[in-house]
């Protein structure tokens, strides 16, 4: 069961922000969405979790210097940029 | 019309690339208005790339989908031009490169329509979480479209494009080509590059095709399949030559129907699948009735996969190096929490949410690790059906499409929704939808054919085999 103050952690954790209203609403979906996934709890544990195999690791494509996009051409999605970087608020 | 016979109109001049691109376009202008299936049109880039695929047939050297005209689900970078996954986040997103599916359509010089709607981030089955406002269903624009590839499904119903691609994560091609009642394919896991694919869920991902016609997915499976050095999931088994089989003898195959989906169904969808079932018995295919036990946990399965994989990949969006930046936070955490909050809809949010539960050190046992057994579980069920069917039929959705605004708020019934879908992602298959039916109120219902890993080829020729016989009714062209 979840409860405001467990929704406000997960949303921490999750960089997430709600106003009380929207804490309350989503405090709501939580808890009977995790009653939909709390099925899953019974599963057998002899079997193996599924790991993705389709890659292969021996085969993998040479650790070569290529060229990369111009920092020009990346920053243009950026909103606040100055001499070539990512402008973000005073951390120090 | 299937696009071989597009490709021979153009090669012979019956008609010009430019004059079939315009006609496309027009045909935009005048009805999307209403339908809303694109989220960008590009007028001026399509004719521009009509104009050179008209230069490339004039000298006698097309290829398949040269001067076709496409549309591309928003979710797949196309360089310069806006790729918003339907998202406030993404709204002004110019990508600086091409995903490799649409490199591979560029070097056979297609035409680009447009940007098609889409749920926000690919999740959701209706496409009404899109931040631009939900497309409508063109056989009833009170109904959803389906999701998350609705725009692109509603193109190809309403005549807005000649085909589409989509992306399908947990059903996101087929479910909205069945509800826009086109026909959709989810290739096998790993037989398209995600090479710029907006990541929703990544071992689950995959892009896809929605066409008029199965032997049209085909078509254009053969020009976007095979391995990429930057997609190290894609796979050298996808061989191409995914049209081969269409028009061969289909008699001797066996085709498994799995009890469990149809319990599931509405019995408008439930008899439509059944009446599939006994055409392919007419033509001497052998009906077999099967199971997936697992199925009653794939839905929880598939949502904590999918939700765990989103929380990790959509934390790139900070508003900072990703994603749309508030213009409110006096520090660095702040400014985060902020862009997240604008950026992303309720669906998102929730889907965020769910995945950082799921993987929480004091729930990851119960929840991830368990969701991920069930992978292998129904994983191993597929492979037991497949030693004794060729191929599985199902419905592609429990119901058809239904009203706009009417269950899109609850977010558990939109989960179960997907209950027919899931498991072929879960399992990394190749699974088409089409048209086999019609319900009272005249909306269509799908029917799913999933094959065996990189076996498409057959899935394709036997949904074309239906098609052959099946007569589709018209929405609003």
């Amino acid at each position: 069961m979840f409860d405001p103050n467990r929704t406000a952690h997960l949303a921490e954790l999750s960089k997430l922000e709600f106003t009380d209203e929207e804490l309350l609403k989503m405090t709501k979906d939580m808890t009977d969405i995790i009653a939909l996934m709390d099925k899953v709890c019974d599963f057998n544990p002899e079997i193996k979790p599924y790991t993705l195999d389709s890659v292969d690791y021996d085969d993998l494509r040479g650790d070569t210097y290529k060229e990369s996009y111009p920092n020009s051409e990346i920053l243009k999605n950026a909103k606040n940029t100055k001499n070539d970087s990512f402008v973000v608020p005073k951390v120090v | 019309m299937t696009l071989r016979d597009l490709r021979y109109k153009l090669d012979k001049k019956e008609i010009g690339a430019v004059e079939l691109t315009q006609e496309y376009l027009q045909k935009i202008k005048e009805r999307d208005g209403v339908i809303k299936s694109y989220i960008t049109v590009c007028q001026d880039g399509a004719i521009a790339q009509a104009k050179a695929a008209q230069t490339v047939i004039d000298a006698g050297n097309s290829k398949p989908l040269t001067g076709i005209p496409l549309s591309v689900k928003d979710n797949i970078c196309t360089e310069g031009v806006r790729t918003t996954c339907a998202s406030r986040m993404l709204e002004d997103f110019v990508p600086p490169y091409n995903a490799t599916a649409i490199e591979k359509l560029n070097a056979e010089n297609y035409v680009m329509l447009g940007k098609t709607n889409m749920d926000e981030f690919a999740m959701g089955g209706s496409s009404q979480t899109s931040y631009f406002g939900g497309p409508k269903n063109p056989y009833s624009i009170d109904r959803v479209t389906g999701g998350s590839s609705g725009g692109a499904a509603a193109a190809v119903a309403a005549g807005f494009c000649a085909a589409a691609l989509g992306s399908d994560t947990g059903g996101s091609v087929r479910q909205p080509s069945a509800f826009c009642g086109v026909t959709g394919l989810k290739p096998t896991y790993g037989a398209v590059s995600r090479w710029g694919l907006i990541a929703f869920a990544s071992s689950l991902d995959q892009i896809g095709v929605v066409a008029n016609n199965a032997f049209d997915t085909g078509y254009i499976l053969n020009t976007i399949h095979g391995y990429d050095e930057n997609d190290a999931t894609s796979s050298a088994a996808a061989k191409g030559g995914y049209t081969k089989l269409v028009g061969s003898d289909i008699s001797k195959l066996r085709i498994g129907v799995p009890k469990e989906f149809l319990d599931g169904s509405s019995d408008e969808v439930k008899a439509a699948v059944l009446k599939a079932a006994d055409f392919y018995k007419s033509l001497g295919c052998e009906i077999i009735e099967c199971s997936l036990p697992s199925l009653e946990y794939a839905v929880s399965a598939y949502y904590l996969i999918s939700s765990a994989e989103a929380a990790s990949n959509l934390s790139r969006f900070d508003g900072i190096k990703y994603g749309s930046r508030s213009g409110l936070g006096e520090d660095f955490n702040e400014l985060i929490k902020n862009s997240r909050r604008e950026g992303f809809g309720d669906e998102v949010k929730r889907r965020i949410m769910l995945g950082n539960y799921a993987l929480c050190s004091g729930y990851y046992d119960a929840y991830y690790n368990n969701a991920r057994r069930i992978r292998t579980q129904i994983r191993k069920e597929y492979a037991a059906i497949f030693e004794k069917c060729d191929v599985i039929l199902t419905p592609t959705a429990p119901t058809t499409a239904y009203k706009i605004g009417c269950q899109e708020n609850d977010p558990v019934k939109m989960y179960l929704a997907d209950i027919c879908t899931v498991t072929v992602n879960i399992a990394g298959l190749p699974a088409i939808s089409t048209t086999c039916g019609y319900d009272l109120d005249g909306m269509p219902i799908g029917m799913s054919l999933t094959g065996k890993a990189f076996d498409e080829r057959t899935i394709i020729a036997v949904c074309d085999r239906f098609e052959k016989d099946f007569e589709r009714k018209e929405c609003m062209r």
